[in-house]
């Protein structure tokens, strides 16, 4: 609580501008200087005799039009990169959000009760262990269709670290805060949305941040198997078939990129709703 | 008036995960007032959590029922609201939202807007209104307990509970908290029940202590009652006369639980050899010059020589010290007051009679009266002027020093003061205070003089604090001093143990008394282990040495005597006079069978046999008719006539006390 005294601010603008960059290069050099060596060695490997992958110039070379047109539509599944990857993702959204809703309530209900705990604790346990591409041919047994059985493979995968984390949450809420509530004889829906939820969210939120980056592996291994479909994962399997390993290459980086993107979303949705506590 | 909140007898027991169970609590039974402010007060671990949230209904006990206004307690409920000791305010809410967490919740019956006042209210009153909106995690601790202590008081609970509410805060904070905590329930009325282990937090704050022992198997050890005048204001009442009294009572209750817990781990052997039954020993005594002959016989080898090789000495702080742990057994014996085997035997302690048994007189004198400075400066020097001059300041009450009831100080003290026609519980006041901290309180100013052993005398009037108004010269010159006192079950397991040490006890007075020894003596007293202080204080064998004023010579020094003809052996008559003595003053009740107490009291024939055995004979001797300074002389063969026919005296009564058969201790 007390006054931090700040030195009065006598720098000009520029000189702040200057500052500002000071600060942000030590951040942004390190990183570049690390990509291009790797850029290089990759150059490096692929000049090397006998290497077969393309090196990075001739991917850019050989993919120059997927990645100038990432929005061409000519129907079917020939789109650009940026609507495969939006069908992927829209995949995820459904499942992903699906997963939430379910994974929380029955996290929720799971911490609450002892019971439940005790005889749910072991089917999660053992069901969370199971590879997302296990699940692909029994949804696709059950399913018979690609879309729904896509939506369930990641429902299935992005489901337990929601429910454990909120569970885990939930049987954490301080004995204090349980405490008041005993006291101060909260209803049951007061007790739930002032005190439960709130304390429980932090766990909630690791639970999401982490079912968003299986939720994405999921799909792209979800949609390689399941031929016929819009989609980045299927996309990769169509280039591969068709021996295009520079768009392999191509598409791997959208996808790295956009799960780096989902990840960085999750974690700033994290900081802005659990507040500083 | 009904009990607000009655504790009924509960026990109350842990299961612990390895399947055993924890007894935390045991036979608790506890009332409190309506408005009354009560301390739970105890070492960690003793349960006084546990009781608190049982009042809450946060835990139920296993055993008993907790009840408030006859209605019994099975679960939690706002009307019995907590202040927890971490705060426990919801880190997601701001303050006022916490509080009206509370006030929705709780008075959902009244209209919005008188609930948003009342909210309003109660963050101004613990001055919080510019913090309102701001979540816990921008408040400092102290903000946060004042928010926690808002949220509890908003809904108007019936009692209000608080564990440890200021324990982790910084002592500022905590004394500022504790201020606004009283004027808040001496405005609103609240009841409540702390719970603390700061003694001056629990003496500020509450009307009555609830002290408990170390578990397992908690129990209320002891309960005060602070009968300091309200409001209290945290930097007057240390001002109060009985504040350090209280306080010191509830540390030495402290740190009686912590020694019991060192004591009860220790392993309880008996070693025998050379025939005695007993020769590891723990004789306790409390830092005087008296306790000499204790520590020639240990530094001096005369308990080796008689076989108790592993005698182990015991500073205790005060006769209150020695006395619980004699009782308990901690001790094997000590240096007492020559009234304590009295004193114990008629039920002094507690009102349960202990019978004790004393085969050695040690010392003899050595004691003095001192007044403080101011009553010098205005010309008191004997016993009528000091009653006129208590006649001329009748506004205010004058407390006298003694250090324990039993003590021969406590009732020379009594008899000089009534000799001169002045009560010693109606004309002033007597406190217990400890030897070594009369000066220290002499010159504090919440005692106006003391009769204590020396050195503590000599100490005053070398500091020029106070002056020996009158010694045992002209009180009872030669009276029975320290004894060595042991429990008589004791000294019927240990027979030859007990003639071992009054052996080697009675060799060591011999010695004491030797004036070529007493340079010796003198030095070895003051080491930090037993007197601590500088040979000057220590008045041993130079009976020129003039001790008692500021700036003159006034009177003689009755210095210590430590043996001579006659002077060791315990005597009914003394103890006879001391039985009477502490009658009159109804200390104890005056027993109807006293002969037989006395024979089992005064072992004279222990004490016989050991002189006889060191060639010390004493046969024959007589001392002359106790006669004091008033000239009053002591009829041993009628001592309730004696007592009828005294004028000053207290509310006497006559009584049986009915002591066990003698039996020995089974070790």
């Amino acid at each position: 609580m007390t006054a931090v005294q700040r030195r009065p601010n006598t720098n000009s603008f520029q000189g702040a501008v200057g500052k500002q960059i000071q600060k942000i290069l030590p951040n942004i050099v390190p990183p570049m200087v690390a990509i291009a060596i790797f850029l290089v060695i990759w150059q490096l490997f692929s000049w090397t005799p006998g290497a077969v992958l393309p090196g990075p110039i001739k991917v850019v070379e050989e993919t120059k039009t997927l990645i100038l047109n990432p929005f061409y539509d000519n129907g079917g599944l020939d789109k650009g990169l940026f609507w495969q990857v939006l069908a992927s993702l829209q995949r995820v959204a459904t499942g992903y959000i699906l997963a939430a809703i379910v994974g929380i309530s029955l996290g929720v209900l799971v911490g609450t009760s002892k019971v439940m705990s005790k005889a749910l604790d072991p089917i999660f346990q053992f069901l969370r262990t199971v590879p997302p591409l296990a699940w692909v041919p029994i949804a696709l047994a059950a399913l018979q269709k690609n879309e729904p059985a896509a939506l369930f493979v990641i429902f299935i995968t992005a489901i337990w670290p929601i429910l454990i984390n909120t569970a885990v949450g939930v049987q954490q809420i301080p004995q204090d805060y349980r405490n008041v509530a005993r006291v101060l004889k909260l209803s049951r829906s007061k007790f739930f949305f002032k005190i439960l939820i709130p304390s429980a969210l932090p766990y909630i939120f690791t639970g999401l941040r982490i079912a968003i980056g299986l939720a994405w592996l999921a799909i792209i291994a979800a949609e390689i198997v399941m031929s016929g479909i819009v989609g980045i994962g299927f996309f990769i399997w169509d280039a591969y078939t068709n021996g295009y390993v520079s768009e392999v290459i191509l598409a791997l980086f959208y996808i790295g990129a956009v799960g780096m993107i989902l990840d960085k979303l999750m974690a700033k949705l994290q900081t802005l709703i659990v507040k500083e506590q | 008036m009904p009990q607000f909140v009655s504790v009924d007898h509960i026990d109350k027991i842990f299961p612990l995960s390895n399947g055993g169970t924890y007894f935390a609590l045991k036979d608790i039974s506890l009332e409190v007032k309506k408005g009354e402010f009560i301390s739970l007060i105890g070492h960690s671990g003793c349960g006084k959590s546990t009781l608190l949230n049982m009042v809450a209904g946060l835990d139920l006990p296993t055993e008993g029922i907790v009840m408030l206004e006859d209605e019994k307690i099975t679960s939690p409920g706002p009307e019995r609201m907590v202040v927890f000791q971490n705060y426990s305010l919801l880190p997601w809410l701001t303050v006022r939202q916490n509080i009206a967490l509370a006030v929705e919740q709780v008075l959902s019956y009244l209209p919005k807007a008188e609930q948003d006042s009342i909210i309003d209210h109660n963050i101004n009153m613990v001055g919080l209104s510019h913090a309102a909106d701001k979540p816990p995690g921008q408040l400092s601790g102290g903000m946060k307990q004042r928010v926690a202590i808002a949220r509890a008081l908003s809904i108007k609970p019936k009692l209000l509970l608080l564990d440890e509410p200021f324990g982790a805060l910084d002592a500022l904070t905590r004394g500022n908290l504790q201020e606004k905590l009283m004027e808040i329930c001496e405005e609103s009325q609240v009841t409540a029940i702390m719970v603390t282990h700061d003694v001056d937090e629990a003496l500020l704050l509450s009307d009555r202590v609830i002290m408990l022992t170390n578990g397992p198997e908690s129990q209320i050890g002891q309960i005060m009652d602070v009968n300091i005048p309200r409001p209290r204001h945290r930097l007057e009442v240390v001002n109060h006369p009985s504040y350090y009294s209280m306080r010191s009572e509830i540390i030495y209750f402290l740190n009686q639980q912590k020694k019991d817990k060192k004591l009860k781990a220790r392993s309880n052997t008996v070693t025998a050899r050379y025939g005695l039954e007993k020769v590891n020993l723990e004789i306790g005594f409390v830092p005087l010059t008296a306790c000499a002959p204790l520590v020639v016989a240990k530094e001096k080898g005369f308990f080796t020589k008689h076989g108790l090789d592993e005698v182990k000495l015991v500073r205790e702080p005060s006769w209150r010290g020695i006395t619980d742990d004699l009782v308990r057994g901690y001790l094997d014996a000590a240096q007492v007051p020559a009234g304590m085997p009295l004193w114990l035997t008629l039920g002094g302690r507690d009102g349960k009679p202990v019978p004790m048994t004393t085969s050695l007189t040690m010392t003899r004198n050595g004691n003095g009266i001192t007044l403080g400075k101011k009553f010098y400066d205005q010309g008191v020097f004997s016993l009528s002027d000091f009653k006129k001059s208590l006649l001329q300041s009748t506004d205010r009450v004058h407390t006298l020093g003694m250090v324990h009831p039993s003590s021969l100080h406590n009732l020379l003290l009594r008899y000089w003061l009534a000799a001169g026609g002045i009560h010693p519980d109606r004309d002033v006041n007597l406190t217990t205070i400890p030897p070594a901290q009369m000066v220290s309180n002499l010159k504090a100013g919440n005692i106006d003089g003391y009769c204590v052993g020396e050195p503590w005398n000599i100490r005053a009037a070398t500091e020029g604090i106070g002056y020996t108004i009158a010694t045992d010269l002209e009180i009872w010159l030669g009276h029975p001093g320290k004894v060595l006192g042991v429990r008589e079950d004791w000294a019927l397991a240990y027979p030859n143990t007990h003639l071992a040490l009054i052996k080697a006890l009675l060799e060591a007075c011999e010695y004491c008394a030797d004036n070529q020894n007493s340079e010796e003596i003198r030095q070895i007293l003051c080491r930090p282990e037993y007197v601590d202080t500088v040979p000057e204080y220590i008045n041993i064998g130079n009976p020129e040495q003039y001790t008692c004023s500021i700036d003159q010579p006034l009177r003689q020094y009755a210095h210590h005597q430590f043996h001579g003809t006659g002077l060791n052996r315990p005597s009914r008559t003394e103890q006879l006079w001391i039985m009477t003595q502490m009658a009159r003053w109804g200390t104890v009740p005056f027993p109807r069978n006293w002969v037989e107490i006395l024979e089992r009291i005064c072992n004279v024939s222990a004490f016989s046999t050991a002189a006889r055995e060191l060639g010390m004979l004493e046969i024959g001797y007589k001392r002359p008719p106790i006669q004091l300074f008033d000239g009053t002389i002591f009829n041993t063969d009628d001592p309730i006539g004696y007592l009828n026919d005294l004028e000053i005296k207290s509310d006497i009564h006559i009584a049986d006390v009915i002591l066990d058969s003698p039996r020995a201790k089974v070790a």
